[in-house]
């Protein structure tokens, strides 16, 4: 603080020592600002417009004879990568100068920064089928290359994969929902598993079980908020309709979705059903001890009989789904995933040439569904989209024990033809599982009905997801 | 032998000396600040550029690809006028609740044992503490995921011994809340402890023992003495504590994924939900608006001490 007695002289410094401090300040400001408006510059471009329309670039295949380079392929670990993995050397025959560097990767984790950033993008990235649309503005349009077997590939799995006009996925596999049940368990209680042919065949079947041993829960209720929506999505998918038309606009409010939901409430209603984590403690201990009987679920389901159930792994069998009305499908698509190849790949034309190989070249799909060195008699849990792979009469893996020694190919394939198309994936599929999985849910506890699962979620998904695009 | 050897003057370029004591004083003025900038240039790059970024991008709607859409406040507005916005925030502040008080107490008391000269294997008690402090968090949380399950969790059937009926510890909305809280408190209290311990070490022992003479008891000791002289350490933990729970993700993420029903979804896992799917716009201004609260509430504690000081 300045004293009233200083001499001038220091009174003088003091003034100029200010000055200086407050140059200094101002320079530091300026410069700031300077920096913050460079700064600024950087990052995306910034328009005043709509936002940048589904990619347009269409992959051309390579035309070389011979062609040669490195590719980064991303797999999810566990089995699948190392089925993938066991297909390369075979790759390798057809196409000598295609590296293959195959990487296991956490995929959900990693993919979106590495596209965000454009900064060591693999070639191509194994994917839910429910996420492809979320990214398929960094995708390469396939349509081109597809064009050849489209005709020939399962459509539900070309509807999950298009996404305005463009096609953005190589389909991988086709997983038909089917009706798994403890065979053991309605011989004991006399029913007949071929009179269940419809959903109400299946509650009157349910409730048999459930007079024979009161504390049964025949039918498995889905307790985790992803998979009930995806499980939904099947029963919908069952009558050839999805959460989106193809332009986008929510259908949820439709009949086909009041009588899944309808159903699914009386099933809770009358205490028919078992509410447990797919595959948890609760849900292996009770499909284990017979107190639960039936599993309307992807064909993955048969993973658990084979690898997890102990008692009654030979107990369990698969059937077409139930039908929503006479004569109606007997199967809708639960999951499955395909290959995409990003924008900014380096070497997407020759990343096209080892999914070409792997899904549509009997080579490769052999290799893939047929015995091998993970799966001795061969990958049995989904089926082919390919058709001409997908031939009833020529399975690729054999019986299943665990299946009391089923021909589940036969039985897999003829419920996958009888997926009906047309039910594409919006971009948002996977956040509307905090709205319309939640609700569902909800609807299992009691604490909603039908309608409002229906209207709650259209609201919500409408205004936090859809105007969010 | 001495070698001397004599550097050419260059005819064009003269010596420093030869340009006057003015270049001099500039060379000399300027020096700290070149010194300084490979710092000033890491801060610009790593800390401003990142803000700036975030900053600009949250007036965007952006996906992370191609150009970004200008809009102004609506992603603002939209998170300002969303209820799950506010109930994330509400989350927080019910587990700040659950977790910050009981953390302060708990961790005072087992602090002063832990001071206690008496306390013998003080060394064991004080790396006991620690453990789960430095044990990775997703170990603890799948052990969590086992011990509190509804139908084969220990606790539950610890409960069964007295004919207590099940709890869904994780599954209900009722319960999800106070068992995250119960695995942040059991994660992070030994870091508290560590806190408050250094804050105990800093009292002059003298006034203990003038207040035993005085007849003062343990209690008293503890209220009249030890709270008053490290209220400043109590209050660096609370801000500390409160920047943790408000950005707690991971104990969330891992052990309920935000449910049941969204009871569980903290602001910091909201945020993330954005960014998780690629609305990066949005999940900009949702960041800008958590450093608002928290600089709000943090500079709250700091009035808070300065009105007691």
């Amino acid at each position: 603080m300045e004293t009233p007695y200083a001499p001038r002289g220091d009174r003088n410094k003091r003034n100029r020592a200010r000055s200086r401090r407050r140059l200094t300040a101002v320079a530091a400001g300026i410069t700031a600002a300077a920096v913050a408006v460079v700064l600024t510059g950087c990052g995306p471009q910034i328009e005043s417009g709509s936002p940048t329309p589904a990619g347009k670039d269409v992959l051309q295949a390579p035309t070389a004879a011979s062609p040669k380079g490195t590719i980064t392929i991303w797999d999810r670990s566990g089995d699948l990568f190392n089925v993938f993995d066991a297909t390369i050397k075979k790759f390798n025959e057809k196409y000598p100068n295609i590296k293959v560097n195959h990487q296991a990767v956490d995929i959900d984790a990693k993919l979106q920064n590495t596209l965000t950033t454009g900064t060591d993008v693999p070639d191509g990235v194994f994917l839910d089928d429910s996420l492809v649309a979320g990214y398929s503005q960094s995708l390469w349009n396939l349509s081109d290359v597809l064009k050849p077997f489209l005709g020939k590939i399962a459509k539900q799995k070309v509807a999950v994969n298009s996404i305005k006009g463009g096609i953005y996925g190589v389909p991988f596999d086709l997983d038909p929902g089917l009706l798994f049940y403890n065979a053991t368990v309605l011989q004991k209680d006399g029913i007949d598993p071929a009179t269940i042919k419809t959903y109400d065949d299946l509650l009157a079947a349910a409730r048999k079980v459930k007079q024979a041993d009161p504390t049964s829960g025949p039918i498995h209720l889905e307790n985790s908020a992803f998979l009930a929506q995806l499980w939904l999505e099947m029963f919908a998918s069952q009558q050839g309709t999805s959460m989106t038309d193809a332009s986008g606009k929510l259908r949820l409010d439709s009949p086909a979705y009041k009588q899944i939901l309808t159903w699914l409430d009386t099933v809770q209603k009358e205490k028919l059903g078992m509410r447990a984590d797919y595959l948890g403690p609760t849900d292996i201990n009770t499909l284990d001890s017979g107190k639960q009987v039936f599993v309307p679920w992807a064909m993955w389901f048969d993973f658990a009989p084979q690898q997890l159930l102990k008692k009654t792994s030979g107990d369990w069998r698969a059937m077409p789904l139930p039908a929503w009305s006479d004569g109606g499908a007997r199967s809708g698509a639960m999951g499955g995933s395909s290959f995409v190849i990003p924008k900014d790949a380096k070497n997407p034309g020759l990343a096209w040439l080892f999914y070409k190989f792997l899904m549509y070249d009997k080579q490769g799909y052999s290799a893939v569904y047929g015995p091998n060195s993970v799966y001795p008699k061969g990958l049995n849990t989904s089926i082919p989209s390919y058709q001409p792979a997908a031939n009833p009469a020529k399975p690729l893996f054999g019986t299943v024990d665990a299946l009391g020694g089923q021909n589940l190919w036969k039985t897999a394939v003829g419920a996958g033809n009888q997926i009906p198309g047309g039910t594409p994936t919006p971009k948002w599929w996977a956040s509307a599982v905090n709205y319309l999985g939640n609700n569902l849910e909800k609807m299992f506890d009691g604490t909603m009905t039908p309608d409002q699962v229906i209207q709650q979620s259209t609201q919500q998904i409408q205004t936090n997801l859809i105007d969010r695009q | 032998m001495t070698v001397t050897t004599t550097t050419p003057v260059s005819r064009t370029a003269p010596h420093a000396s030869q340009r006057g004591p003015r270049w001099s004083l500039v060379r000399r003025k300027a020096a700290p600040y070149v010194f300084i900038l490979p710092f000033l240039a890491i801060f610009a790059a790593f800390t401003i550029y990142p803000l700036v970024f975030t900053f600009r991008l949250s007036f965007t709607s952006w996906h992370g690809e191609g150009a970004a859409r200008w809009i102004g406040w609506d992603n603002y507005t939209y998170l300002l006028s969303n209820p799950d916005f506010w109930a994330s925030l509400a989350t927080s502040g019910i587990l700040w609740l659950l977790i910050v008080p009981v953390q302060v107490g708990v961790g005072l008391i087992a602090a002063v044992l832990l001071n206690s000269a008496k306390l013998k294997a003080r060394g064991f008690y004080r790396t006991a503490f620690i453990v789960p402090f430095v044990t990775p968090l997703v170990a603890i949380a799948q052990v969590w995921i086992v011990v509190f399950d509804q139908n084969y969790g220990a606790v539950n059937s610890f409960l069964h011994l007295f004919g207590l009926p099940d709890i869904g510890w994780l599954t209900t909305t009722t319960w999800s809340k106070p068992t995250l809280a119960l695995l942040f408190l059991w994660k992070t209290t030994g870091f508290a402890i560590i806190i408050l311990l250094s804050g105990l070490q800093s009292i002059d022992t003298s006034l203990y023992e003038a207040a035993s003479l005085d007849g003062a008891s343990r209690i008293r000791q503890l209220w009249s003495i030890t709270v008053p002289l490290i209220r400043r350490t109590i209050m660096f933990l609370v801000v500390l504590q409160t920047l943790a729970v408000f950005q707690m993700f991971a104990e969330p993420y891992v052990v309920t994924k935000g449910g049941p029903y969204g009871s569980t979804t903290t602001a910091g896992l909201y945020l993330y939900n954005h960014i998780s799917v690629a609305d990066l716009g949005t999940g900009a201004a949702n960041s800008f608006l958590l450093v608002v609260i928290l600089m709000t509430l943090s500079l709250f504690f700091v009035r808070l001490l300065r009105a007691r000081d």
